[in-house]
């Protein structure tokens, strides 16, 4: 199954977020608790981690890059053989959880 | 990230402020920072993170929450050869060190023939956004009429950069105050290292029936309200001071001039608000012109949400003030 990963939201005074760091690369799989993604706000660093088995499969928005609250981030999966679709929209949303640091 | 003179990033606000502090503590070996969290927890709107790593302890303090004892001890440090920023996280209590501020940061120059400068920045974090009476003051006003106190406010990313830059090369005391409602906006940043004289307004908006004259956050609330006259052929000029002391008037009189309507507009109270100085310099200068000013109702800023707006000037009340403004002409 691929589902989008969105940048999550609401964030209280904020439409739009930075990408500070992806720790991994397509094809990278994570565990439950993983850390997948860190993301820079106006006062915190936001952790994504992966709450099931995912595999990264395309990365949407490169560290240093922004992205507004709701869209998405990037494509992952259940598994890595999945063919990755062109467009995250029409996908089902992961559920990844995150947390402020 | 490498500097890349000539290209611009969008960062928050946050990182504008701690950029210019960071390059300042690289360059000067004397410059320290103190204040309340501004250490490992790296500012109370993360304005200072990473620096406590970079800088270690004795060069990014934290203190303990006595505003006093922290402005006097920025003032005698500065006195003494260092370049020192004190951070107070709420403007409202700058109060409690007015004294080393006002009686000692602003006359050492005067008093000692200009022997002795305090190279001292106070950086204050002003305005109203849900933390009730004591919490959510503008109180810049009461600062400006300070004689050897210069008093900047940013509202954008480039200047919270630019001003900070040109405060931590003063060689006087420096009172910088930003806004609890910037935190949270970003913008483009160019990364050549560059300072925004003080004294210089910007025209962030021009127009031609009406002068919005403001600052720090209120910038905003006027290039919201203008959009707003927009709509019904109202075309607003904003000019954002930037500086408050020193003032720029001959960029607001040539604005005047130009519109012959002034509307001030501030987040604090107008009663001897730097609207009231404007008002009366611009006369002064350009004789009668149609002149409002809006502010804080007289009443203090309530812990209740719903309160805290009543009192506070907003876009639909600065669009009403500029139509009363124009309709008196």
């Amino acid at each position: 199954m691929l589902y989008k990963l969105l940048l999550p939201g609401p964030i209280v005074d904020l439409s739009e977020v930075r990408v500070l760091e992806w720790h991994g690369s397509p094809g990278t799989q994570f565990n439950p608790g993983d850390l997948v993604v860190e993301l820079d706000t106006h006062k915190a660093v936001v952790e994504m981690r992966a709450s099931s088995k995912t595999v990264l499969r395309k990365i949407l928005v490169e560290a240093g890059e922004w992205q507004r609250v709701g869209e998405p981030l990037a494509i992952v999966s259940d598994s890595a053989d999945e063919p990755v679709p062109e467009r995250a929209e029409d996908l089902p949303q992961s559920s990844a959880t995150y947390e402020m640091v | 990230m490498s500097a890349d003179p000539g290209r611009t990033r969008r960062v928050f606000f946050r990182e504008a402020i701690c950029r210019a502090v960071g390059e300042t503590l690289d360059a000067e070996p004397n410059a320290i920072v103190m204040g309340q969290d501004v250490g490992a927890f790296g500012g109370s709107y993360k304005e200072f993170y990473g620096l406590f790593e970079r800088f270690g302890p004795a060069r990014v303090r934290d203190t303990p929450v006595a505003e006093a004892a922290m402005v006097g001890l920025g003032v005698g440090a500065a006195a003494a050869g260092l370049r020192t920023l004190v951070s107070i996280t709420y403007m409202d209590f700058v109060l409690l060190a007015l004294d080393p501020l006002v009686n000692y940061a602003a006359k050492a120059r005067f008093k000692t023939g200009g022997q002795i400068r305090v190279p001292m920045v106070v950086k204050l974090t002003a305005g109203a956004k849900g933390q009730g009476v004591a919490h959510s003051q503008s109180l810049e006003s009461w600062l400006v009429s300070v004689p050897g106190l210069r008093v900047v406010a940013p509202s954008n990313v480039a200047d919270a950069y630019g001003l900070m830059r040109s405060a931590l090369q003063a060689d006087g005391p420096v009172v910088y105050v930003d806004h609890k409602r910037l935190f949270p906006t970003s913008g483009a940043l160019d990364d050549s290292v560059h300072e925004v004289p003080f004294g210089l307004a910007a025209v962030c908006r021009p127009g031609r029936h009406a002068s919005i004259v403001t600052h720090s956050y209120m910038v905003c609330v006027a290039l919201a309200a203008c959009d707003q006259l927009a709509v019904s052929g109202i075309d607003c000029e904003v000019i954002d001071l930037r500086s408050l002391a020193p003032l720029d008037l001959a960029t607001v009189c040539t604005s005047v001039s130009k519109t012959g309507a002034l509307l001030t507009l501030e987040e604090g109270q107008v009663v001897c608000g730097i609207g009231a100085e404007i008002a009366c310099q611009v006369q002064a200068r350009l004789g009668p012109v149609r002149v409002m000013r809006l502010g804080a109702v007289p009443a203090p800023v309530s812990s209740n949400p719903v309160l805290e707006a009543a009192t506070l000037p907003n876009a639909a009340r600065v669009a009403d003030a500029v139509r009363r403004l124009l309709m008196e002409g």
